[in-house]
């Protein structure tokens, strides 16, 4: 089959690989209908996230039809059109069954590359590192999924790839970030980072009850989608002075009730504190840069929520003082798409969510490198690439 | 405020008059086991000492990031992602070899040995893990040697000769291969089984497996420990020579892949994956 493989740092080719079989009794097989880019592949494209190989398939984020299926699955069929989580989940581990699926206990056979980083190993991930497991990602025509029966969800009758392919991993991630809010009525949420997953979040906190939404970022295309299909209102940080000093004003001089960060270790910014995180990540001595994460520390009210979605590997300089004195709350994850995927679904069947604006562009699977290449610099207004593998 | 917390001062009990320091290549706990060492040996200075190191730490972890994170090698990852421990380390400056639960070394020339009944000069180690299932349930699955085979895959085949007795075969680097009976010396049905090699292995070996309650709503917890006790050089480092994989390594895999067996019914494998490598299809 053909699949999207990393080489390299900056070398993404589409190759021929091996078909991939059923491995174990709970896996099925699926045929790939459509893809997406995530934010977070960057990281490792990049070069900041170690434990890639040469010739790795890579993508995430996905849907397909089941076309094979291993004789110990139970309710996922053959001809079944689903709409599969990033993370590998089993089910049974005791994180599986308290809701904390990213932890699962089961699925990541290369536990010993990622257990002296964080301490315990976390669930496998399609196309994302050996450290995370080291599967063979969905950016393919085929793609291995592992208990299936927990990790396959039926797409309803009726409702487009688009509008389901993005519970793959951007809504879930969003909507968790949201739900860690705890937001009440009244609440203004800040969400730095207008991309899939910051927009998804956005959305996702006024379908749990807020009253206000902000979105931060610098692209004019990202902050007018937060605009008119989300109904946040935006900041654009280029632009002001102070991102501090307008949220202050916006909230009466309080504060964001909660402050979610969606972008991650590799944040832009404009003050000094970028250039001294640009430096040190271009020297290698620490991985990630952490503006917005710092931003949203500060900006939120004393006694709010952190909620950080955006991905870090380890970072100094992390104004822990801030979070302490303020009694600030920090809530944060991997997502745990298995427990939010059938209220979403809902969400979506009844209309009141349509992620499809996300997918500004769309290529087959041999065009799947200049995808990446477009959504890496935001050409042409890109805020989804979706490939379309068969 | 708090104070910094400083490093133990205590004795540690693997200061054995006689133990032969690990010089092998180096895994997490081999790292513990040469700093422990050295900082037990000078009280004067160690908080100095301790400084120093860890910012050499922290400094060699940026450097080793880096190189790895070039070299996009499997070599170079394994780089890297020492490197980020280091940096980890370096920065948070204390040494995991002092109070690291569930992780107890101890280099046996002594009473140890004697107790375990087979030669001196071994090392053991234990590793635990905590999983879903009552004990009994986990002791008769432990038992199965079908199970046995499958958790051991990734170091020995490992097949029922008679009661009570399993034929194990490890498949060494350079092509050499060890076989072994071993037989169950010690058993508390649902809580404790213990197993030796019978006389004359090429490699003298034992092992338990205890399986105790888990807190709360987590089920047991299962305690595995393997001696090995190879012919020549340290123990561990002759272990390593011949299976290519330090006992404790051993252990915590052999206890992860009989975690997922139990819990789900499979143990996760990219083994076939598809790959732009190898002919399309990596094993790895």
């Amino acid at each position: 089959m053909r699949a999207l493989c990393w080489n390299g740092v900056n070398d993404l080719r589409v190759e021929t690989v091996a078909d991939p079989a059923i491995v174990n009794p709970r896996d099925v097989i699926l045929k790939v209908t459509m893809s997406t880019t995530c934010g977070s592949d960057l990281h490792f494209i990049d070069g900041y996230i170690p434990t890639m190989r040469e010739g790795d398939v890579i993508g995430h984020e996905f849907m397909g039809e089941v076309v094979d299926v291993g004789r110990d699955v139970k309710k996922v069929k053959k001809g079944d059109r689903v709409v599969v989580p990033s993370f590998i989940c089993c089910g049974s581990c005791w994180y599986c069954q308290h809701d904390l699926y990213s932890l699962c206990d089961n699925t990541n056979p290369k536990a010993e590359l990622q257990e002296p980083v964080f301490g315990y190993p976390t669930a496998g991930i399609y196309g994302y590192t050996h450290a995370f497991g080291g599967y063979a990602g969905a950016h393919a025509q085929y793609v291995r999924v592992p208990h299936a029966d927990t990790d396959c969800f039926l797409v309803p009758e009726g409702l487009k790839d688009e509008q389901v392919l993005f519970l793959s991993d951007a809504a879930p991630t969003g909507y968790m970030g949201a739900d860690f809010c705890n937001i009440h009525p009244g609440d203004t949420v800040a969400v730095w980072g207008c991309g899939g997953v910051g927009l998804m979040a956005m959305k996702s906190a006024f379908l749990l009850g807020a009253s206000r939404v902000i979105g931060i970022d610098r692209f004019p295309e990202r902050l007018e989608l937060a605009r008119t299909r989300v109904g946040a209102e935006t900041l654009n940080y280029a632009e002001v002075e102070s991102v501090l000093d307008l949220l202050k004003e916006l909230t009466g001089g309080r504060g964001p009730d909660a402050c979610i960060d969606a972008v991650g270790m590799e944040a832009h910014g404009t003050g000094v504190e970028y250039a001294y995180d640009r430096t040190k990540q271009a020297l290698h001595l620490h991985s990630d840069r952490g503006e917005a994460l710092r931003q949203a520390i500060l900006a939120c009210r004393k006694g709010g929520t952190l909620s950080i979605l955006g991905v870090y590997g380890v970072m100094d300089k992390f104004p822990i003082g801030a979070i302490m004195n303020k009694g600030l709350t920090v809530r944060t994850a991997q997502q745990h798409g298995q427990k939010y995927l059938p209220r979403l679904l809902e969400h979506v069947k009844k209309g009141e969510l349509d992620p499809s604006f996300l997918a500004t562009h769309r290529f087959n699977l041999e065009g799947a490198p200049l995808g990446y290449e477009m959504f890496k610099k935001k050409k042409d207004g890109c805020v989804r690439a979706v490939f379309l593998p068969n | 405020m708090a104070e910094k917390p400083r490093e133990s001062q205590a004795p540690r009990s693997r200061s054995t008059p006689g133990a032969v320091p690990f010089t092998g290549p180096s895994r997490d706990w081999d790292w513990h086991d040469i700093e422990a060492r050295k900082e037990g040996e000078g009280r004067a200075g160690t908080e100095k000492v301790g400084r120093v190191r860890r910012a050499a730490r922290a400094f060699l972890g940026g450097a080793l990031l880096g190189m790895g994170l070039k070299s996009r090698s499997v070599g170079g990852m394994a780089m890297a992602f020492a490197g980020g421990r280091l940096i980890v380390r370096g920065t948070r400056g204390h040494s995991l070899a002092a109070g690291l639960p569930g992780l107890r070394k101890r280099a046996l020339t002594g009473r140890g040995a004697r107790e375990e009944g087979v030669v001196t000069g071994g090392t053991v180690m234990e590793r635990s893990i905590t999983i879903q299932k009552p004990g009994h349930e986990l002791y008769r699955e432990w038992r199965v040697a079908e199970n046995l085979s499958r958790v051991m895959g990734h170091f020995a085949d490992v097949t029922r000769t008679g009661p009570d007795v399993l034929h194990w075969k490890v498949q060494g680097p350079f092509g050499r291969t060890f076989e072994w009976d071993s037989h169950v010396v010690e058993e508390q049905p649902g809580e404790f089984l213990r197993w030796e090699s019978l006389k004359g292995a090429q490699v003298p070996n034992s092992g338990w497996v205890r399986f105790r309650p888990a807190p709360g709503d987590w089920g047991t917890v299962v305690t595995l420990r393997l001696f090995f006790s190879p012919p020549g050089g340290t123990a561990a480092d002759a272990a390593m020579k011949l299976f290519g994989e330090v006992p404790t390594a051993l252990a915590a895999r052999a206890l992860r892949r009989f975690k997922s067996l139990v819990e789900t019914g499979e143990i996760p494998t990219t083994n076939p994956n598809p790959a732009a490598r190898d002919g399309g299809q990596s094993s790895s």
